[in-house]
């Protein structure tokens, strides 16, 4: 199934990807050679195949559920250009 | 011999012998770095620009200089993943790996280059251009952990941490000439690895010697409350033992790779090695793998990509990183960030993750690949049934020439079939050297069954007693040598 240029476009801007010409005609060559090897899947019988989750039984590990100190609150904000006190401040998200 | 030389047992036991200091091999490590780094280019930040202290002088490792791939978290330190995207973020935590090396003595010389985000298997896809292989420095050094691999192979420190998440440790170690491992999933916590494919990603280790890489993993393996797939009750000896033997022992070829082609020094190693074992006691067998050899390259790439894709959803531009701060709408910075950020690999791969996962495609594709690994882990179980160790080459071909480029991005990646589908399965891999084509090292992979990374390394001592040590790369001072001496004439 080859996929159109405004197709894989529309899917990089799923991913908030801006491409100029040359990135979206290679990203579009790139996707179609891709899906064209994973065309080899249908060979398989799948139907009654569960789907790997992890290569053991592994337990969810659980925490107890108590308040622990978090230490790095301070370095985190610093790291960020769109801090407001303690909270990070954020362009309108909202659109008109 | 100068100290760089030294292996990492050497100058542990050196040290308690008090045959010289800390600041000594401290020293020697910060010279020859000066003296390779503008041929090899292995760092992305230098952390020797003053003396480092042990923060635990009696410490298995103290005083021992390493370096770390810089998807490893350093508290205050700048960490990339040689990305634009994380600018000049400075993590507020270390990656588990990297404290349980600090807290056993260890000084960090650098964090050193790679493939953005692990994606490539050349260190060229990086956004501080490529790192040069220690051994023919117009070669690459392999990749993702090409920097790491590199490091070591020149004499930067005795050894060094990459992560492999389809062969990123096993391909540079082979490319540099150096011992490299990627151990079972789950041995070595992930906490404070910037992910890329979480349920393939592992951290290991890098050192000219089997025996330092069994030091090494005595530090960094374990079971970590941070990564929760990090394994409880799991017994690791890492303990180095002189007597040990494969007598007895089965080693199997793969049959479906026997057809394919090899450069010529890999088959001859293949060859070597394999009389090494016979004439060692083992016994020399083959298992049949078809659904790795035809589906893995696929799979893992769907896999990969689909988890890369999500994984990456988090750099935004709010948080750490590069950003811009004129946005109008939080749409338009997330876009401009990571249009700007992200190099064209990553940006593939986040395309090729978010096709295959969106709902309409996600059962044809990423569902099925699911399924494929399932068919690849049992596989591999079977396998190691009949045998107790796979020996393979670790990638069909010599390094290639720095800025070679196959249009085709598909055929690249089949040059990691022998590597990934040890990812998929989460199957310990170690890369093992065997000797020189030329100036070029040779390497191949032996493979255990999951949780077997200490038989896995003392059978690497057995192969290196026959097959020799590398020695240490010359680092570009031949070709250094050569261009000023046109440059008199």
């Amino acid at each position: 199934m080859k996929l159109t240029s405004e197709e894989v476009n529309e899917i990089a801007l799923e991913s908030r990807l801006l491409l100029n010409e040359q990135e979206l005609a290679s990203a579009v060559r790139y996707i179609n050679n891709f899906l064209d090897a994973l065309d080899c899947f249908k060979e398989l019988d799948l139907k009654d195949v569960e789907p790997f989750s992890f290569a053991e039984a592994i337990e969810c590990p659980l925490r107890d559920d108590v308040v622990t100190p978090f230490p790095y609150t301070e370095a985190i904000l610093h790291e960020s250009e769109h801090v407001d006190g303690s909270y990070f401040k954020v362009p309108r998200i909202m659109e008109e | 011999m100068e100290l760089y030389e030294l292996n990492l047992y050497m100058l542990t036991e050196g040290l308690k012998a008090k045959k010289f200091s800390a600041s000594e091999i401290f020293e020697s490590c910060k010279n020859r770095i000066d003296k390779c780094e503008d041929n090899i280019r292995a760092l992305i930040t230098r952390t020797d620009s003053t003396p480092q202290t042990s923060e635990n002088p009696e410490g298995v490792l103290g005083g021992i200089p390493t370096i770390l791939k810089d998807n490893l978290c350093t508290r205050g330190i700048r960490t990339t993943a040689a990305s634009k995207i994380l600018g000049d973020w400075k993590p507020p935590y270390d990656a588990t790996a990297w404290k349980l090396l600090r807290e056993s003595g260890a000084v960090l010389m650098g964090k050193a280059n790679m493939d953005e985000f692990a994606m490539g298997n050349t260190c060229g896809n990086s956004a501080f251009g490529p790192t040069h292989n220690p051994n023919d420095i117009s070669r690459v050094p392999g990749g993702s952990s090409g920097g790491s691999a590199a490091a070591v192979s020149a004499g930067y420190v005795p050894f060094s941490l990459g992560s492999d998440t389809g062969g990123s440790i096993r391909q540079p170690a082979s490319f540099c000439g150096v011992y490299g491992l990627k151990p079972t999933y789950g041995m070595v916590s992930r906490y404070g690895l910037i992910s890329y494919g979480s349920s393939l990603d592992q951290i290991g280790p890098f050192a000219r010697t089997v025996r330092d890489l069994q030091l090494v993993m005595s530090v960094i393996s374990g079971h970590d409350p941070m990564d929760s797939s990090s394994f409880r009750d799991k017994a690791h000896d890492f303990t180095h033992r002189e007597d040990v033997s494969l007598k007895g022992k089965r080693v199997a070829v793969v049959k479906e790779f026997q057809g394919f082609g090899l450069d010529a020094p890999i088959s001859e190693a293949m060859k070597r090695t394999l009389k090494v074992l016979e004439d060692e006691g083992a016994i020399i067998t083959e298992v049949s793998l078809p659904v790795v050899s035809k589906y893995a390259v696929a799979c893992y790439y769907a896999l990969a990509m689909s988890e890369a894709h999500t994984n990456l959803e988090r750099y935004d531009g709010v948080r750490l990183g590069y950003t811009v701060k004129d946005a109008t709408g939080i749409k338009e910075m997330f876009e401009r960030v990571r249009s700007y950020g992200f190099g064209a690999e990553v940006k593939a791969r986040i395309i090729a993750g978010t096709c295959l996962t969106e709902p309409t495609r996600c059962e044809e594709y990423y569902v099925a690949a699911t399924k494929v690994r399932t068919l690849i882990a049992q596989e591999f179980s079977r396998a190691f049934g009949e045998t107790d160790y796979i020996i393979q080459p670790v990638t069909p071909s010599l390094p290639g020439k720095i800025g070679e480029a196959d249009d085709d991005a598909m055929k690249g990646y089949e040059t990691d079939l022998y590597t990934l589908p040890v990812n998929l399965a989460g199957l310990p891999g170690l890369s093992f050297f065997t000797g020189y084509a030329g100036n070029l090292p040779v390497g191949l992979q032996l493979i255990g069954r999951r949780w077997s990374d200490s038989e896995l390394l003392d059978a690497g001592i057995i192969l290196e007693r026959h097959l020799g040590s590398p020695k240490i790369a010359d680092g570009g001072q031949a070709t250094a040598r050569k261009k000023l001496y046109l440059e008199e004439r």
